[in-house]
């Protein structure tokens, strides 16, 4: 780099071999300022977040089990986990379907959802709005764990809400219905959780996208006679695509990793095994039976999922070229 | 770079060598101290308990006892992280599951050479404490599960306690013709040992070792396939339990129990007390009755409990010793049983339990000593559990995804391939 006769800014302008003048070693030492200044959130995060990520995909290629944790020892199997996993017919008819279906429907929902209410939101007055948008963010600060187990009470197969209701119009029996022991059913409550708590984040989302379009951009269509659908597809949506890029990105993400919501459910930490998907199936190989190494490799390959979708959607809603 | 670190270590070592003459300085007059850990959660307040205890034990070794209480749904993760990072305790209560499974890792002492009589304790908790031999537990208390039922409910219909299988199906038909508001006898799909008391009582097995050391499941033995046909019978055919129980946990059946929405059902000795803390509207109208037998006698029923084990790691090893046999003495073993409403792990102390006339205790002290019954004791069938293997089978027959046959058949296969798996 130095032996290049490129003029140095403010130094001289010709030198093979410039010396270290005090402009050039203010140079050098300009970098260094920011990395330092980074240096302690950097610091945190790669405690808090890439070791743990590292020692992860460590793990994943080891047989890891309490006796490990106990020696210390390490004993790596390389791909073993992985093609153990992959082989597994489990992974394949029920993990993997329950994740991918459960979180394309939930996704779909959500961002549905959260659009239809910011357009509510945006045709409401001021007063009307702040009280519309207060008792939405009330689904959304609810806790997962509490949202969770009001779904449960509602499908309570004795006493919930919906049994009570069909069988008051007598569409079904005193003996009820159990909705929790079959892989449908159960996965129709969880999307009407999911999707309960994260359209609110959606909506307001889309609400602050809404209020940067210009009035007088629909206000042109109108005057075209363009419909409410037409309007939208062909101002609203394309104004705000980063915004519906944002959140079906992470709604996607939170969809595929959903636990507690899956977990908490009548069965759904392991008595039925029709209705795991990828996070609780992790974490019950890792925590439940102490295959730490089998949950690590399941984990990677979520991760590894969620990227290539990732990069799939950005590819998608942005054009090849605007990802540059 | 390299005369720092020599410098660093030199300082280390002098800090080291400054600080080693320091306690020895200090050892003469400082007390030594054990840490005990005790599992919370499942019996009342504790604190006075060993408050007494702690002193008497300071009295007569002059080490000072520091007790901490670990629930018990984070005690696994606790245990587990205090192993590998060698900050276990001296001394604590370990559920007998997971002694087998610590004591396989070299985390427990071997308590063999206390001059304990395997004898002088009940049998079952003795066998779950041993591996390969040795003593890595020594029984502290016992729990048994038997059937709660609600007299009024019987004396209503002028029902007898059954003592056979075709007896309690006859009465629980009964109770759901008569009473139909109530459950009369809830087969919970996520509860797996009452499910082995009818295993177990048509003469199943879980599973059993091979003379070369390999374990081959027996849930797909007629035996246990006609156990688990009766119990999950009860629920498709006799429509005695609820399209609810399906999945069910144990904690759900004891809640509608107190909710008066259940006639009887198998629960844990420590259930009445909790039933009529939570409905004290119940008093005086509960009782229990061991498990029938299938042609009479009694089914045998899990035995529950803790024992008292020592860390490995422990620096005060002889002091942990006298204070397991303290906790476990002819003072500390009866009050503590007492106190919690467990059962005394001593065969001697037990014996007053057993002919108790209170409806509460006696019955479930006939179950402990004439049909408890432990788990296949290998390390590995904490696997087995941690699988649901079992609760599994239940779900998938009470749903009606599959029948008895076919469900123990997967069940069996899982639970060889889990106990021969090598790690």
């Amino acid at each position: 780099m130095a032996r290049t006769a490129v003029p140095v800014r403010g130094g001289p302008a010709v030198s093979v071999r410039p010396t270290p003048t005090r402009t050039s070693r203010r140079r050098h030492r300009a970098p260094l300022r920011p990395l330092l200044l980074l240096a302690p959130a950097l610091a945190v995060m790669g405690i808090l977040l890439l070791y743990p990520l590292v020692r992860v995909v460590l793990l994943s290629f080891q047989d890891y089990t309490l006796a490990n944790v106990v020696s210390g020892a390490s004993d790596y199997t390389g791909l073993r986990n992985y093609t153990l996993l992959l082989r597994d017919p489990y992974l394949w008819t029920v993990v993997l379907p329950n994740t991918v279906v459960f979180a394309i429907l939930a996704v779909g929902g959500t961002v549905v959802l959260g659009t239809l209410v910011a357009l509510l939101l945006q045709s409401l007055r001021p007063l009307s709005r702040t009280i519309v948008i207060g008792c939405v963010l009330v689904a959304w600060a609810m806790p997962a764990v509490t949202g969770t187990y009001v779904w449960i009470w509602i499908f309570d197969v004795d006493r919930g809400i919906v049994f009570q209701l069909l069988h008051g119009t007598g569409l079904l029996g005193a003996e009820g219905h159990n909705w929790f022991t079959d892989r449908v059913s159960f996965y129709a409550i969880v999307v009407l959780n999911v999707v309960h708590h994260g359209f609110p984040f959606v909506a307001v989302t889309v609400l602050a996208g809404l209020l940067t379009v210009p009035g007088e951009l629909h206000e042109a269509a109108r005057l075209d006679g363009a419909t409410a659908w037409q309007r939208f597809r062909h101002i609203t949506f394309p104004a705000i695509r980063p915004v519906f890029a944002v959140v079906t990105i992470l709604s996607t993400i939170w969809d595929f990793k959903v636990f507690a919501q899956v977990y908490l459910m009548p069965g759904g930490a392991g008595s039925n095994a029709q209705v795991l998907n990828l996070g609780v199936w992790s974490y019950i190989r890792s925590f439940a039976q102490q295959s730490y190494g089998t949950g690590a490799a399941i984990a990677v390959l979520l991760t590894a999922l969620l990227l290539a979708i990732t990069l799939v959607y950005l590819r998608v809603l942005f054009g090849s070229e605007e990802l540059r | 770079m390299g005369r720092t670190r020599a410098a660093v270590s030199v300082f280390a070592a002098g800090t080291a060598l400054v600080l080693a003459a320091a306690t020895g300085c200090t050892a003469g007059h400082q007390k030594p101290t054990l840490t005990v850990w005790i599992m919370a959660g499942t019996h009342p307040d504790a604190s006075a308990y060993f408050a007494d205890a702690n002193a008497a034990f300071t009295e007569s070794t002059g080490a000072d006892v520091t007790v901490e209480f670990i629930p018990w749904g984070d005690a696994h993760d606790k245990f587990i992280t205090a192993i590998a990072g060698n900050t276990a305790p001296d001394v604590a209560e370990v559920g007998t599951t997971w002694t087998p499974e610590f004591a396989a890792v070299g985390a427990l002492a071997d308590l063999g050479d206390m001059g304990w009589h395997p004898g002088a304790h009940v049998p079952g908790l003795v066998e779950a404490g041993t591996v390969d031999g040795r003593l890595y537990g020594v029984p502290w208390h016992v729990a048994v599960r038997a059937v709660l039922y609600r007299t009024d409910v019987f004396e209503d219909l002028g029902l007898e306690p059954p003592r056979t299988w075709a007896q309690l199906r006859k009465v629980a038909r009964t109770i759901a013709d008569r009473r139909p508001e109530l459950t009369a006898f809830p087969v919970a799909g996520g509860a797996e040992y009452p499910l082995l008391s009818f295993i177990w009582g048509a003469g199943g097995e879980i599973a059993l070792q091979n003379p070369d050391g390999t374990w081959t499941s027996g849930l797909d033995s007629p035996e246990a396939r006609e156990g688990i046909a009766f119990l999950t019978g009860l629920a498709r055919h006799d429509g005695v339990s609820s399209t609810g129980a399906v999945t069910w946990q144990e904690t759900d059946v004891q809640d509608n129990f107190t909710d008066e929405r259940v006639a009887m059902a198998v629960l844990g000795s420590w259930a009445p007390k909790a039933i009529l803390a939570a409905n004290p509207d119940l008093r005086g109208r509960l009782a229990a009755f061991p498990i029938p037998g299938r042609d009479g006698g009694y089914s045998p029923s899990f035995l529950g409990g803790s024992h008292l084990s020592i860390f490995e790691g422990s620096r005060e090893p002889d002091l942990a010793r006298r204070y397991v046999q303290l906790l476990t003495g002819d003072e500390y073993g009866p009050r503590w049983a007492q106190e919690t409403d467990y059962f005394p792990g001593r065969t001697d102390q037990l014996a007053a339990f057993t002919g108790s006339t209170d409806p509460l205790v006696g019955p479930f002290a006939v179950q402990l000593s004439e049909a408890g019954k432990g788990l296949p004791v290998t390390p590995a069938y904490g696997r087995v559990q941690g699988r649901k293997i079992l609760t599994a089978m239940a779900q998938a027959i009470l749903s009606g995804e599959d029948d008895v046959e076919g469900a123990s058949t997967t069940a069996a296969d899982r639970v060889t391939q889990t106990l021969n798996e090598d790690s």
